[in-house]
């Protein structure tokens, strides 16, 4: 892990990953494209690649061209999965085992010593899905006229240090450079997110004929689509990183190994996309990337249905939406039949669950009672964590509070794995030494005489386990004197109760994902997913008009956090990040109860290239970094 | 008599339509929350994190931001000029996500309740007159079994074991090769080989329904005295039941008439979403709760309509059945 | 077949003094299918009612070692080692292995344990209603530490059988409470705007279109997000079937308004009205008996559209959720593959859905015979 951050500093480390020499060689391409070069349809693949094309060493094996990868997409808000598998072509990319940031559509990059000038060198050549050269402009017209245009959406936060976004400049035709005001630690991994894509999203040749600054009758074009204004437009033909519209337009140019030929759009049966003739990766014999001719998926409602075709033998590789641990047993069984065998896919930190209590609940008494560090360790103590490991988890995880697992430079022993012994006596003791006297029906009350009772919401559709885990809860904490209350809820009305209104007691969520690239929630109060302090979140995030106004220590660790966003050198940020987890681990505030679990998705036996395992995250999305564009069949 | 009644009733129409959307739109904006936060929560479901400001910008650009009354004339100010708006999830026009869809709906509702009418007027007819008989107690208890069970379960069921047993995939309407392709003979005759397995599962519970209600006011009529008259009169058995009582017995029916056509839409969605068909109810449950305003607007609009339209045939049809209905 | 009564028949010395009622269970009685179906409703209630001691488990234990275990039949006769035998129910118990990879479990019957059962045994303490303290159970373990299971267990190794039984509860009375309101408020609202007519008619008809034409999913969203979320969710339950049977009665109305309408003018109506017959007694003692058969069937149809509504619903998330138990929640929890490829028990729910919506329908055929005036069955 420690590679990654050295990785920040030192440009010239970062140069020459996978890029091998540029010696003079051959290339060669798919056979449909060779014919379409026969037919005069398609310059000649020399002339499609870039002057020095990257060239990838697959996994395991040079590959022969051919065949289709069949995925199952959701009818709904599944465009992300697309990206999983196309991979976000970004300026630099996450290399296969987590643990770098490596060149992508730049061929290198610089960074001066404190982080706040970055300096990408594009590969010369590249060229768009339709053939027209990517060059410096096209990065130009991304942040300047869209990035940095308020008129067309505000600057996401990742673009900016110290309060001001950044700036960029053209050096030459294959050359830019950003400037940050203050150093920006975090920005070479942002770029290697989905959500850092921006720079290099839009092709300048295309969109800028929906941009009013490029096109001064774009009102015309809107009056005729339909749209409401020229964003709306704009965001129809070329789409956005995350919505489904990326998707939906099969002339958008893009620098994807495949491109769409039937689009996802709202009526959608079946997803098909091409490979993209002028893409820039060759692999080390001088073959032209993509082996795969197509990326083909049918759009089912159900998840049920996508099992099914995963044991009907039709789904070629599968990870999201089907990988719960309910659903292992079958596809395990089914292996043989379906012609699959199974990945791992490693979260790489987190939680299974963590239980948020309402530290800033406007209820005074539950939130006296909650803020009481005693109380929580009780409750901590309560739980018997390896029952429900047992029970809900198959066995498969251990007790665990919060933080990553040992071996990151982020683990802190306590923060993870305090009070995690289930120890009913002593939590009995707790609770009596705080004066909570049992009641009648063995339920403890506070001094106002009232019943020590709240409830925790949960989303049954979305985490159909965490309910029957807090069932296990329910029984466990009843059994110190503490009554709660599972409460299923709809999802709207589980985001409105806690992120909007802050009405909830309780609350749980998965939290996998390692401090690496996750933005530390349960530690500090700086996002939606801190849901033991949305009013102090709330404060944060409105810079003090909103919300409350939270004690010394929670603006500490605020204060703490953007000093670690602002570091770049790997040391400072590991002491900084380690003074954070001591604090949050001696305040203990949010419960956690188990590790974040390994799972697994299918993959088609003849495909190769495809490791069996990989880590699991959307920051990484996987499976794109293991690069598709090299998995291939090959008969058995 | 009839077309002044026709013509008053399609006045009525238009108070009425305006009423039911309002209360169409008014129900869409009751839950909680609105597209954007569905849309912040679905991705942050998938593990994705979301960007804030750009949500906010989202919302301020849908309108979304806006008192709901005016959420509600804009929306159907541009309705009366035939613009339905863009669908925020797909930013498509939701006139063109609604017709790409309705045309299957139709061809699978109109297959269903044909199915159904065809299979439970026969049998309903028998069991009423042969009441009691192991033939009765046979189809009463298939139908109520197909009315008990889940139609989404029995689908399910089937769908597993086509793939499990037979290595036949069961869902959607067409063969992957025909999805996309444009309407051909061929792609028909794959669309009829894929129908008539929604059909049954749909038409199971339908079918049982109305079996038992044609039982239930057959048997009404059979035991009145016009009846008991006929019989003595010497009319055969079969002429005289077809003839009288179950023209009477069809009342119900034809009542039922005015709710298969909103049906078309809104019925089966669940079974639809989990054979995953590419019908409008799908697509109106997912409008409906991803918040994704205009497109389930312009469905529930739709409805609205199909109801009056149904509501006036079953009417008319009421009074062609049964000659003692007269309308003022 | 239907043959015309001989008045010579009819014995009118013991009936003349005979209520309708008596003449109505006295036909009643001669169905016997229709009593069998009366019994079967009726244990279906008790059951329900009493759940905590007919259930031999609570429905909310769970047990780690038995995930997924399979049903266990009652043996009757104890083999012994020695060949020797006696009467005693018993299950044999069963050991769990579980494949670490696939993560599935394969129970083994294990001959040389068995779990002896006992009536009204000893069993988990429960409070019935509320009120008594118990812990006796119809049938237990005789060893209270053991667990049987006639119907399996689920995914967290709760007994099925104990789930079912609780679940009635829930499904049988959210049935009866929301198809009764539907029935009250539709023949109500679809008597009135059949008989009178006009402009009543036409009042009543635009809301049964309005409603019949939302979608019944938004009307959901909507109206939870009306109830208050601080409700407990039986509380919330309860409003919930009031507001399923406030939709659910347009359709009956349309029907009753049909029959109204070809009624109305009908002589024995007319004959009634002309009479001197008030509007109520000529709209509930001459025009409503004569649709009764019709509405006993859609009646008896209601209640399992009822209790599959419900399992709709909580499909997408409204509806009940766990951990109230309903048949719905139980068949909805055993609605993926893995159920039905490993766990094909988690269906009994279902079973229990057919038996109660079969007796309730023969029990309304029984019903409507014997309050036929006109029906001479002789069964």
């Amino acid at each position: 892990m420690n590679r990654i951050v050295s990785a920040l500093l030192g440009g010239a480390l970062a140069c020459a990953i996978s890029s091998v020499g540029p010696y003079a060689q051959e290339y060669h391409e798919a056979p449909a494209l060779a014919a379409e070069v026969a037919a005069g349809e398609l310059p000649p693949v020399e002339e499609r690649l870039p002057d020095q094309p990257e060239v990838i060493a697959p996994y395991r094996e040079l590959g022969t061209y051919g065949g289709a990868i069949r995925f199952g997409l959701r009818g709904s808000s599944d465009h992300n999965h697309i990206l999983r598998l196309v991979g976000p072509q970004g300026l630099v990319r996450w290399d296969p085992a987590f643990t770098d940031v490596v060149p992508n559509l730049a061929e290198s990059y610089e960074v001066n010593a404190d982080a706040t000038e970055f300096t990408f060198h594009l590969r010369a050549g590249l060229k768009w899905s339709d053939g027209e050269p990517f060059t410096a402009d096209d990065v130009m017209f991304n942040v300047n006229d869209l990035l940095l245009n308020a008129d067309f959406a505000p600057t996401p936060p990742r673009y900016m240090a110290g309060g001001e976004p950044l700036a960029a400049e053209k050096i030459d035709e294959q050359t830019v450079r950003f400037t940050f005001k203050e150093p920006a630690g975090s920005f070479l991994y942002d770029l290697a997110m989905p959500l850092g894509q921006h720079p290099v999203f839009y092709a300048k040749h295309y969109c800028s004929q929906y941009h009013p600054a490029y096109n001064a009758d774009v009102q015309s074009l809107v009056t005729q689509s339909g749209a409401a204004d020229w964003q709306s437009l704009f965001r129809q033909q070329c789409g956005d990183i995350e919505i489904p519209a990326r998707w939906g337009n099969p002339d958008r140019p893009t620098m994807d190994p495949w491109i769409v030929s039937s689009p996802y759009t709202g009526g959608a049966t079946q997803v098909t996309l091409e490979r993209n003739p002028y893409f820039w990766q060759v692999d080390t014999d001088g073959n032209q990337l993509p082996y795969i001719d197509r990326l083909t998926a049918d759009v089912s409602q159900d998840v049920e249905s996508l099992i099914l075709a995963i044991i009907g033998g039709n789904i070629d590789f599968g990870l999201r939406h089907i990988d719960s641990i309910s659903n292992r047993p079958v596809l395990a069984e089914n292996q043989e039949r379906g012609n699959y065998h199974m990945f791992a896919a490693n979260p790489g930190g987190g939680q299974y669950m963590t239980i948020d209590l309402n530290l800033t609940h406007k209820d005074p008494e539950l939130r006296a009672l909650f803020n009481q560090k005693d109380f929580r360790i009780a409750l901590s103590l309560g739980m018997n964590r390896q029952e429900i490991i047992d029970t809900v988890l198959l066995g498969q995880s251990e007790p665990w509070q919060l933080g990553d697992f040992p071996g990151s430079p982020y683990y802190n022993e306590q923060l993870s794995t305090q009070y995690l012994e289930f120890d009913p006596d002593q939590a009995n003791a707790l609770l009596d030494k705080l004066g909570y006297e049992r009641g009648a029906d063995g339920i403890r009350t506070l001094p106002s005489g009232r019943k020590i009772s709240f409830k925790i919401d949960v989303i049954p559709t979305n985490t159909p386990d965490h309910v029957d885990i807090l069932g296990l809860i329910e029984a466990q904490w009843r059994a110190i004197g503490v009554e709660m209350k599972v409460n299923p809820l709809e999802r709207s009305f589980f985001f409105d109760r806690i992120t909007v209104a802050n009405d909830h007691d309780a609350a749980v969520w998965p939290n996998n994902g390692s401090a690496l690239v996750n933005y530390p929630t349960k530690l500090v109060p700086l996002h939606q997913d801190s849901r033991w302090a949305i009013a102090w979140m709330q404060w944060y995030e409105s810079r003090g008009a909103n919300g409350e106004e939270p004690p010394q220590e929670i603006k500490d660790r605020l204060a703490l956090w953007e000093k670690i966003r602002a570091t770049a050198v790997p040391a400072e940020r590991e002491a900084l990040y380690a003074e954070l987890n001591q604090r949050a681990a001696d305040a203990f505030e949010v419960l956690g109860v188990a590790k974040s679990i390994t799972t697994y998705g299918i993959v088609n036996n003849d495909l190769v290239n495809v490791p069996d395992e990989m880590a699991n995250s959307w920051e990484w999305p996987t499976p794109a970094p293991v690069l598709p564009q090299t998995w291939f069949y090959k008969t058995h | 008599m009839l077309i002044s009644y026709v013509i008053r009733r399609i006045i009525w129409a238009v108070p009425f339509l305006f009423a039911a959307s309002l209360v169409a739109f008014a129900l869409i904006t009751l839950p909680p929350g609105d597209y954007v936060t569905t849309l912040a929560q679905t991705l942050a479901e998938s593990g994705d994190q979301v960007d804030q400001a750009r949500l906010a910008a989202l919302r301020a650009r849908y309108g979304l931001d806006q008192p709901f009354i005016i959420q509600y004339f804009m929306w159907i100010g541009g309705v009366l000029q035939g613009d339905f708006g863009m669908s925020f999830e797909w930013n498509q026009p939701v006139a063109q996500l609604i017709w790409e869809r309705l045309g299957l709906s139709f061809i699978l509702e109109f297959s269903t309740l044909i199915f159904a009418w065809g299979v439970a007027l026969p049998v309903g007819i028998y069991s009423a007159v042969r009441k009691y008989s192991a033939g009765d107690y046979v189809v009463s208890v298939i139908g109520f079994l197909g009315l008990a069970l889940p139609n989404f379960l029995i689908a399910l069921v089937l769908m597993y074991v086509a793939v499990v047993h037979f290595g036949v995939d069961v869902t959607g309407l067409f063969s992957p090769q025909y999805r996309d392709a444009p309407w051909s003979w061929d792609k028909f005759v794959n669309l009829l080989q894929h129908l008539w397995i929604p059909v049954i599962i749909l038409g199971t519970s339908a079918t049982a329904g109305l079996m038992r209600i044609m039982r239930a006011n057959l048997l009404d009529e059979l035991n009145k005295p016009y009846v008991v008259t006929a019989r003595a009169k010497g009319l055969s058995e079969w002429k005289l039941i077809l003839k009288y009582p179950v023209r009477l017995a069809l009342n119900p029916f034809v009542s039922t008439i005015g709710w298969a056509f909103p049906q078309l839409i809104s019925g089966a969605v669940i079974t639809a979403y989990v054979l995953s068909l590419p019908t409008a109810g799908p697509l109106m449950l997912q409008a409906l709760l991803a918040q994704d305003m205009y497109l389930a607007g312009a469905f529930i609009l739709l409805l609205c309509c199909f109801s009056i339209i149904g509501m006036l045939v079953s009417d008319i049809l009421l009074a062609l059945v049964d000659p003692r209905i007269r309308f003022r | 077949m239907t043959t015309i009564a001989d008045p010579r028949t009819i014995d009118m010395r013991t009936d003349a003094q005979a209520s309708q009622w008596r003449l109505t269970w006295r036909a009643f009685r001669r169905h016997r299918l229709a009593v069998v179906s009366l019994v079967i409703v009726l244990l279906f209630y008790v059951v329900g009612a009493f759940a905590e001691f007919f259930a031999p488990f609570d429905p909310e234990t769970t047990s780690s070692r038995h995930i997924y275990h399979p049903p266990q039949a009652i043996h009757f006769i104890d083999w012994q080692a020695d060949g020797s035998w006696s009467i005693r129910p018993h299950v044999e118990s069963m050991v769990v292995k579980r494949d670490p990879i696939s993560l599935s479990a394969t129970y083994e019957a294990d001959p040389a344990r068995k779990i002896y059962l006992s009536l009204f045994g000893q069993g988990q303490p429960y409070t019935m209603w509320g009120i008594f303290q118990a812990d006796r159970h119809l049938l237990a373990a005789a060893d209270p530490a053991d667990r049987f299971y006639l119907l399996g267990t689920d995914r967290l190794g709760r007994d099925v059988l104990s789930r079912v039984i609780h679940g009635s509860r829930v499904s049988m009375s959210i049935g009866l409470l929301g198809v009764s309101i539907s029935l009250v408020i539709g023949v109500l609202l679809g008597g009135i705007s059949g008989y009178y007519g006009g402009f009543v008619d036409t009042a009543v008809q635009r809301v049964v279109e309005l409603i019949l034409s939302l979608p019944t999913i938004p009307i959901w969203l909507g109206l939870s997000a009306a109830l208050p979320q601080e409700w407990s969710p039986l509380t919330r339950y309860f409003a919930i079937t009031v507001i399923l049977s406030l939709i659910g009665w347009t359709e009956l109305a349309r029907v009753v308004r049909g029959r109204f309408l070809s009624l109305r003018m009908e002589d024995f109506v007319i004959a009634a009205r002309l009479d001197g017959g008030s509007q109520g007694r000529v709209i509930f003692r001459h025009m409503l008996p004569s649709m009764a058969s019709h509405i006993i069937a859609s009646v008896t149809l209601a209640i399992p559209a009822m209790i599959i509504a419900e399992t709709a619903l909580s499909f997408i998330g409204l509806g009940l959720t766990p951990p109230i138990i309903s048949w719905g929640v139980l068949l909805k929890e055993a609605q993926n593959i893995r159920s039905i490829a490993q766990a094909p028990w988690l269906f009994a729910p279902g079973v229990a859905v057919c038996i109660a919506v079969l007796a309730l329908n023969f029990l309304g055929d029984g019903l409507r015979d014997a309050a036929d005036p006109y029906s001479n069955e002789k069964q």
